[in-house]
């Protein structure tokens, strides 16, 4: 009784999220068993076929179930880290522009790229990085002598290019969320450094840093949920076969073997094995986090 | 849709969602097409006289019905269409007339813009949350039509249109019997074909005349001519280019050796098969051309194409709308493509470099005399009737009265100027005849309105009129009018190249659903098909390779679908 | 004091160089798409369109604005974008206040943020998820652009850890002079969290700003749908294996310059209010307040 009578505000303020969770969310989820259907549309959720885990044989029986997994999971990876690590360095580094101006322009010129969609920015890669006489190999060769390098026409390379035109695009966007962060640090800490005559690079390392890092945690545990996410438009649009066995991701190959010809079932199941490796990264973070930092995630 | 803002932390549904809704430019690739005409029996003839349930309705056809009747249908809606004076799908001049004019209501249930592929994923969530199914549905998505007949909603047609159809459809649909070979089950027809031009989706080369007239060269007729003009296009280039600015040959294979333009499936074509493709083998089965020993020669040729500079050395990265650019900037020599391809984009072309000349050449032939490309199908989709419907004859009163007004109407007929006055023609103050912008508040394009696509369509229609005009002849019916206003001022001389090598074209002969093994395993045999391919003629790998990758093929499947597609085949017989 | 040193000088001046060097990196593409949207079909269908437009046209963007339905897809998105944030905003404000309590004071927090992080991994998907939004009658309803977006989780745990960051004092200060929890949420919590919520509005209106497939599946009046969803009917994807034409439908093909055109009118209004927001991420305002 005790607990409910000083609780009870926030039950309340909780009450009109949980109602659209709920409704929105939670009663939907009863489609996950899809996933162990032979889903027909016209047989509805209640009548279609079960078929066990015949839908998750589907995606691990064939001959490059292992590799395309690992795909993703190295190009997500590469992608979290760095779509951390990017903003996370250029919010601070933009912080120590005094010009307001000059700092305003930069920041909103590199949250631009965002807007644009992979389609347009596939063709303009595809000129740009090209190895018969691209912008950027025609560069590397003027400055260093460097060979053409097949950024989209070798597996490796390719990855390379995807995780990099990622963080280019994304970076700016991402890096929102630092100012803010950087925004509310308490000034009169810095002022107390200045005081005991710390330099700039022991203000950042002992104020700027510590007070991002909560943030950042939270954020980069977020992502986990991205984990098997690669990045479904941006490598359906720079792909081919010269990099398929590098370059395939598990998205790719549903929407070619499912998501186009509808069927819901094996993609339920597709989605479902990857929330749950997803939310079991995100346990093992949340736990880490709290074990180590005493920080609650969320 | 999902409770995440950030795009790239969307976990999920966000991606499922984005994913499903791309599923239109899947398609592309000529998935099913008809087989040609010569192998054919009347697929089923039985099922004319199994006739079931609507027997004894013959009475029920009228012209016109008093009082009205009503079809209810479902809509995706193209996003190019516009409508005008406030009218939309569900009520507009082509609804107006069918209740006018034949007494028949149309009633739409649900609309949608059918823009990456939202009409098959609300149709397929129309029916999971038990929404009543359409009377008539007109389907171009192949695997949508094939789910909707598995609902079971749907009744057998072949006796209706047996019944019902008048001579100019029933002469359309018999131009190729096979048309209706992917929607006959158990030999009952369970949908109507919707019938398409032909020839469409067949291609031949485009050469730059102006390029050919300087250097005194002929357009070449073998591989070996044609590999002389390229070394010619790319070492004396006649415009002054330099040779590393060039690109003799424009093609790519992105995602497949087989597409509708830049396509370099006619060089599998001069060694006697075409790739990616069922084509029909000597035994009387079917094979798939990429396993066929003359892909191995084929690939061959292209990596020492790609080795000379011939091909574009990133073709592997090009797809169709990449392989026009060059052409249109004026620095590609040849590119393969449709007969209507001078109307776009090598129109464009003479606005870059204003003494380019395009002319179409046929598909070169290989060292034995062979030569090939795909062939098109004659269908752009399919026209079920759902087994509730209580007039079903009513769509046969539309569909006649479309073929005999519409498809391909004489001088002096009712809609030989046009079909709505105001919408797609308008009458000048002399009482002449007006087009396009001149109409006011601008033309619509009213064959999007009809119950079913387009229409109706005489495959060889179109074509027929192309060659008249080739020939020299002033356009008199409608649809010789129509071609020479839209197309561009090749196009004739494209169609009679065309048709001046009839039999070349490998028709896709697989039409039916898929069968289980494509379900579990084609992918896969696609994916290493085109790795292969690539890697050899990226000079990855040696040309011996490809021995390796058919047994791959076989082994993992590829024999196990070629046995169920050869038993497919043969029940449509 | 350190701004004066000649280390942090040099510094300075490379960060400077750096960072411009980076944003041109990101402008120049986008310099290139521009150019592309004015110039003529021919050049951008030929590639032959750098960073300056070739024979100049703005026929991509009258063909897009060109349109009865691009005005009311235009208000459908404002009206959308603004009830949506503020609906966002508003949940993740009250939600966020009680998640920020330590375990002490709110025992049922973790169950809480358990349940919420919980919808962001796992979905049922389309089909249940289009059940419900049909047996709501939410199918051709503008509505359903607002409310199933409603909750927002993501925003919602970053807020709440930007909540954490306020110094317990001054709640506890309120507390004594009597004020409830929706008056500290209100007083104290909103004020300083300024560059907080405009970071969250900011995401939550560009989120509903783009958002084009719930209106393409949900709507089927073209006069009910936001600007996104009419920006994507405006490309079209052409199935060449069934191609018939007339006029108009070969002009379609060349699409280059229209789908870089649509980028701009897509994406002018939000880059527009992306300078206004800044104001919000000014040093020391937060502390300002609370010194008051």
């Amino acid at each position: 009784m005790r607990y409910i009578r000083r609780t009870w505000p926030f039950h309340l303020m909780l009450l009109p999220a949980l109602v659209f969770l709920i409704v929105f969310n939670y009663v939907p989820m009863g489609g996950i068993v899809m996933a162990f259907q032979d889903y027909k549309p016209w047989l509805h959720i209640g009548g279609s076929p079960w078929i066990g885990l015949d839908n998750f044989r589907l995606l691990f029986e064939r001959h490059d179930s292992i590799q395309v997994i690992w795909n993703t999971f190295l190009i997500a990876v590469l992608k979290i880290a760095f779509n951390l690590i990017t903003p996370f360095a250029f919010a601070i580094l933009l912080n120590e522009v005094r010009q307001r101006l000059l700092s305003r322009s930069i920041q909103t010129l590199v949250y631009l790229p965002h807007f644009l969609s992979w389609v347009i920015l596939g063709g303009i890669l595809l000129e740009f990085l090209s190895a018969d006489g691209g912008f950027v190999n025609r560069m590397l060769h003027a400055a260093f002598g460097i060979k053409p390098i097949p950024f989209l026409g070798d597996g490796d390379w390719f990855r390379f290019t995807v995780i990099a035109s990622e963080v280019w695009k994304e970076f700016g966007y991402g890096t929102i969320v630092f100012l803010a962060a950087l925004a509310g640090i308490n000034p009169s800490l810095y002022e107390a450094a200045e005081m005991d005559g710390a330099s700039r690079w022991k203000q950042t390392l002992h104020i700027t840093i510590p007070s991002l890092l909560p943030i950042a945690v939270v954020v980069g545990t977020l992502s986990l949920g991205n984990i098997l996410n690669a990045g479904f438009d941006q490598i359906f649009n720079l792909y081919n076969a010269l990099v398929m066995d590098k370059g395939d991701i598990i998205d790719t190959f549903v929407y070619r073997t499912a998501i186009s010809d509808g069927q819901f079932g094996f993609a339920t199941a597709v989605g479902l094995f990857k929330s749950v490796i997803s939310m079991i990264l995100i346990v093992i973070s949340y736990r880490l986090a709290y074990k180590w930092a005493n920080y609650r995630v969320f | 849709m999902t409770t995440f803002s950030k795009p790239k932390l969307a976990a999920g549904a966000a991606l499922m969602l984005a994913v499903a809704s791309l599923s239109a430019c899947a398609g592309n690739g000529g998935k099913p097409a008809a087989s040609p005409s010569a192998s054919a029996s009347e697929s089923a003839p039985a099922s004319a006289g199994a006739s079931p349930s609507a027997s004894g309705a013959s009475s029920a056809y009228k012209d016109k019905y008093d009082p009205p009747v009503t079809i209810t249908t479902v809509w995706g809606v193209d996003p190019a269409l516009k409508f005008k004076n406030g009218e939309s799908i569900e009520n507009n001049v082509a609804t107006k007339w069918a209740l006018d004019t034949l007494g028949i209501k149309i009633d739409s249930l649900w609309s949608v813009t059918d823009t990456n592929g939202a009409f098959a994923t609300k149709m397929r969530l129309a029916m999971s949350s038990g929404q009543k199914l359409p009377d008539v549905v007109t389907v171009g998505d192949a695997q949508l039509a094939q789910d909707l007949i598995d609902t079971g909603a749907f009744r057998e047609v072949g006796s209706l249109f047996d019944e019902y159809a008048n001579d100019k459809w029933k002469t359309a649909m018999n131009l190729d019997p096979n048309v209706w070979n992917p929607y006959v089950r158990d030999g009952q027809k369970l949908g109507i074909p919707v019938l398409d031009y032909a020839y469409n989706h067949d291609y031949l080369l485009w050469i730059r005349q102006d390029w050919l007239d300087k250097l005194n060269l002929e357009a070449p007729k073998t591989l070996d001519d044609l590999e002389k003009v390229m070394d010619a296009f790319k070492n004396k280039n006649p415009d002054g280019l330099a040779p590393d600015k060039v690109l003799p040959l424009s093609i790519g294979f992105k995602t497949t050796m087989n597409t509708w333009m830049g396509d370099p499936s006619w060089v599998f074509g001069a060694y006697g098969t075409i790739p990616g493709q069922w084509n029909a083998a000597a035994d009387g089965n079917l094979e798939y051309g990429s396993i066929n020993p003359a892909s191995k020669s084929a690939l061959a040729k292209l990596k020492e194409w790609r080795d000379k500079g011939y091909i574009p050395s990133e073709a592997a990265l090009w797809d169709e709308n990449k392989t026009s650019e060059p052409a249109v900037a004026g620095t590609a020599g040849i590119i393969p493509g449709p007969y209507w391809m001078s109307g776009w984009p090598l129109l464009d072309t003479v606005k870059n470099v204003p003494t380019a000349v395009w002319k179409p050449y046929p598909i070169p032939t290989g060292p034995d005399g062979k030569a090939g490309r795909h062939g098109t199908n004659f269908t752009s989709g399919v026209t079920l009737i759902n087994k509730d419907m209580k007039n079903p004859e009513a769509v046969f009163t539309y569909q006649n009265y479309l073929f005999e007004h519409l498809a391909d109407p004489q001088p002096g007929s009712e809609w030989d100027v046009g079909v709505f006055k105001g919408y797609d023609y308008d009458l000048d103050a002399s009482g002449n005849p007006v087009y396009l912008d001149k109409i006011p508040g601008g033309e619509v394009n009213i064959n999007r309105y009809w119950l079913v696509k387009d229409g109706a369509r005489i495959p060889d229609a179109q074509m027929k009129a192309l060659l008249k005009l080739a020939d020299g002849s002033e356009p008199t019916t409608r649809l010789e009018k129509e071609v020479k206003n839209n197309y561009g001022p090749e196009t004739p001389a494209a169609a009679k190249v065309l048709l001046s090598q009839p039999d070349i074209s490998f028709k896709d002969m697989f039409t039916g659903p898929s069968t289980p093994t494509m379900q579990s395993k084609l992918d896969y045999l696609k994916k290493i098909e085109l790795q292969t391919f690539n890697e050899i003629i990226y000079g990855k790998k040696p040309a011996d390779s490809f021995d390796k990758f058919v047994n791959d093929w076989k082994s993992t499947g590829g024999d196990k679908m070629t046995q169920e597609v050869n038993d497919w085949y043969k029940n449509t017989k | 004091m350190y701004r004066k040193t000649v280390p942090y000088r040099i510094f300075n001046v490379f960060n400077v160089i750096l960072l411009s060097l980076l944003a041109l990196a990101c402008v120049i593409p986008l310099i290139h798409v521009l150019a592309v949207s004015f110039s003529a079909k021919s050049a951008a269908d030929g590639n032959l369109v750098g960073l300056w437009p070739v024979d100049f046209t703005t026929i991509a963007y009258s063909k897009t604005i060109d349109n009865p339905v691009f005005l009311s897809s235009l208000w459908v998105a404002v009206k959308r974008t603004v009830l949506g944030t503020v609906a966002i905003l508003a949940v993740a404000c009250l939600a966020a206040y009680p998640l920020s309590k330590e375990n002490a004071q709110f025992g049922g927090r973790s169950v809480y943020a358990w349940l919420f992080v919980f919808t962001m991994i796992f979905n049922g998907g389309l089909v249940p998820f289009y059940i419900v939004i049909q047996r709501l009658h939410l199918v051709d309803s503008f509505w359903v652009l607002v409310l199933p977006g409603v909750v927002n989780v993501w925003l919602i745990i970053l807020l709440m850890n930007f909540f954490r960051g306020i110094p317990k004092e001054l709640e506890e200060a309120a507390l004594i002079d009597g004020c409830g929890h929706l008056g500290i949420l209100w007083r104290i919590y909103l004020p300083v969290s300024l560059p907080a919520l405009a970071t969250l509005g900011l995401f939550a209106m560009v989120w509903h700003w783009n958002s084009w497939f719930d209106g393409l599946l949900y709507l089927s009046d073209k006069h009910m749908y936001p600007l996104a969803t009419y920006l994507q009917t405006v490309i079209v994807s052409r199935d060449m294996s069934s191609m018939s034409f007339t006029k108009q439908e070969f002009d379609l093909l060349s699409q280059k310059t229209i789908n870089a055109a649509q980028i701009f009118i897509g994406a002018l209004p939000i880059l527009i209010v992306y300078p206004f927001l800044q104001r919000f991420f000014v040093k020391g305002l937060v502390m300002g307040s609370v010194k008051e």
